[in-house]
């Protein structure tokens, strides 16, 4: 059964009106689905509705037509304790890990957040050792700020963070690409190693074809709010149909260090 | 034409570059490949006298026979921005938001050339075909927040080749950019050097991205060149550890686009993390993250040269198990 389920969806953000009763959509058409324990890739470019499409997907962002459900129920019936359920269940990790953790917090007071936040309970030190040893990292953490840890250190405790209430699906936000090119895939393969272990469902928005390929079962690619090509990531990627998956496929293929040189020009 | 030697930049008692020998030819496009934290940017700016005041440098840097390192700034001035031309990494906030393109370009020409009235819109014009932006004139008029992101780099080299520069720095001119985009700003500036017979010095992260651009590559790792070669050498036989380290994490696009052989694989990773500033070991800057090491690495490494100038700075390099 799919545990996310979006049907002909339809966002816009507030006050996005063009002339007249025109409604500027963000989101346009948009149906996937997502099944449990599987990995999907979300690929396109800056603009095309991305990061849109998964704050919806995890309750953050209300889409103005269509319907989003998460394991059978609507979004929309997710209220009081179930609300914060629903929160439990679908965690994020960010882009930039800088810019997600506040910088005026130890480690220790931003990995309790999410208990404090949801359950009320501030856990003590030895839960947080025990998730910090999950992605790597250990007790000597704790007592530090942001500023003195590297950028793959402070992403590994945002991955800590999110999965620290149990979530049944994670959405990753590009979560690599404000890393340097020897610790993204340090990262990249703790997220694959989480996920096979805890059984998650995961997202991942990325606009590297070679880590989608790695990572994703599904695949959908995304221009301007609208899907224009989903389906298995070999078959998406190995024979692409839509004109923009072939032109990004192009590109990537140009900077790719297997071509030959003369071929890549 | 750019010859670097035994160029060292220290800050605060650290030493942040120690650069014993990189040249660049007349034309020739040169990339400066490394993480973040390793130096490549300080590099660029060592030789642009765009280093910060508390920078100690020493060595030497010459640019066509003369020494940008003790020239005085009044001379660097004449040479800074004409002879030698920058673009940056993100577009956005090297253009000025309050300011309409045309002038911004202009600007640029009335600083560096001796073109003035009328003659100084007709190069606005031309510099902006030549960077390949649709309708000049039009486009001379809107701001920058008028432009897309590919767009308002086309501008800034329009800026940065306007006196005719014979070398232009370009530091991750693309990073910011999406990958379709990042595909047009490398083939323009390429067809831009190949006809101005205009050097081209290519920092960035990305060995992919020095690959399509660049002919020769330079690795650099806490403030030093461990390798440094033809692109295609150093990409085929890796001799540094870290070298190769890079290439295999590099996640890529597979061999004939057979992507079933990347499905659930995992990705190659490098132990460790990059050291801050003052951090690096002694002797070979990698040694502490290298599954390779020896005693011996404590020291520094000296460098062995193979054939078409390939120069590695490794004391148990690939292929000598």
């Amino acid at each position: 059964m799919s545990l996310v389920e979006v049907s002909d969806m339809y966002f816009h953000y507030p006050r996005a009106r063009g002339r007249g009763d025109e409604v500027n959509w963000t989101l346009q058409e948009v149906s996937l689905a997502v099944t449990a324990r599987s990995t999907l890739g979300i690929v396109g470019e800056s603009g095309s509705g991305k990061s849109t499409l998964i704050r919806i997907m995890c309750g953050l962002l209300r889409h103005q037509r269509g319907a989003v459900r998460f394991d059978g129920r609507d979004i929309g019936e997710f209220k009081g304790a179930g609300a914060n359920d629903l929160r439990r269940r679908n965690q994020i990790v960010f882009q930039n890990p800088r810019r997600s953790l506040d910088p005026r917090m130890t480690i220790r007071r931003s990995l309790s957040e999410p208990s404090r936040a949801l359950h009320d309970r501030t856990p003590d030190d030895d839960e947080l050792v025990i998730s910090l040893e999950r992605v790597g990292l250990g007790r000597e953490v704790l007592p530090r700020f942001p500023h003195q840890l590297s950028g793959g250190q402070l992403q590994r405790i945002g991955i800590a963070r999110s999965l620290s209430v149990q979530p049944t699906i994670l959405y990753a936000d590009e979560p690599v690409s404000a890393l340097d090119v020897s610790v993204q895939a340090q990262v990249l393969n703790l997220l694959m190693d989480l996920r096979d272990e805890l059984g998650l469902t995961l997202v991942v928005v990325s606009h590297d074809l070679g880590v989608v390929s790695r990572m994703c079962d599904e695949v959908i690619v995304m221009r301007d709010g609208r899907i224009v090509e989903a389906g298995r990531t070999d078959a998406v990627l190995s024979h692409p149909e839509s004109a923009y998956t072939i032109s990004l496929l192009e590109a990537a293929r140009s900077v790719s260090l297997e071509r030959t040189w003369e071929a890549s020009r | 034409m750019l010859e670097l030697r035994d160029l060292r930049v220290h800050i605060d008692g650290h030493e942040i570059i120690h650069i014993d020998e990189l040249d660049l030819q007349p034309g020739a496009r040169l990339g400066l490949v490394g993480e973040s934290g390793s130096g490549k940017t300080m590099t660029a700016k060592a030789i642009a006298g765009l280093l910060p005041d508390e920078a100690k440098v020493s060595g030497s840097v010459r640019f066509d026979g003369v020494d940008l390192l003790t020239v005085g700034d009044r001379a660097l001035s004449g040479i800074r921005g004409s002879k030698i031309g920058f673009v940056f990494q993100d577009p956005a906030r090297s253009l000025n938001p309050m300011m309409r393109i045309g002038r911004q370009v202009s600007e640029a020409i009335r600083l560096h050339t001796r073109l003035r009235g009328s003659a100084v819109t007709d190069k606005v014009v031309e510099l902006l075909e030549q960077v390949q932006l649709p309708d000049p004139a039009v486009l001379m008029r809107r701001y920058p927040h008028q432009l897309s992101g590919g767009q308002q780099q086309r501008v800034m080299i329009a800026a940065a080749i306007a006196a005719d520069p014979e070398l232009l720095i370009a530091d991750e001119p693309t990073t910011a950019l999406d990958v379709t985009v990042q595909d047009e700003i490398l083939r323009l500036l390429i067809s831009l050097s190949e006809q101005r017979n205009m050097s081209l010095l290519f920092v960035s992260h990305d060995l992919g991205v020095i690959r399509f651009v660049c002919e020769r590559v330079a690795v650099i790792y806490g403030g030093k060149v461990i390798e440094t070669g033809r692109i295609e050498d150093v990409i085929a036989a890796p001799r540094h550890r870290y070298t190769s380290a890079l290439l295999a994490a590099n996640p890529g696009i597979p061999k004939d686009d057979d992507f079933s052989v990347f499905i659930g694989q995992r990705l190659h990773t490098i132990a460790g993390s990059v050291p801050a500033v003052g951090r690096f070991p002694s002797g070979c800057r990698f040694r502490n993250r290298c599954e390779h090491q020896s005693e011996t690495c404590a020291q520094s490494p000296v460098p062995v040269a193979l054939d078409n100038d390939h120069r590695y700075y490794c004391w148990n390099p690939i292929g000598e198990e």
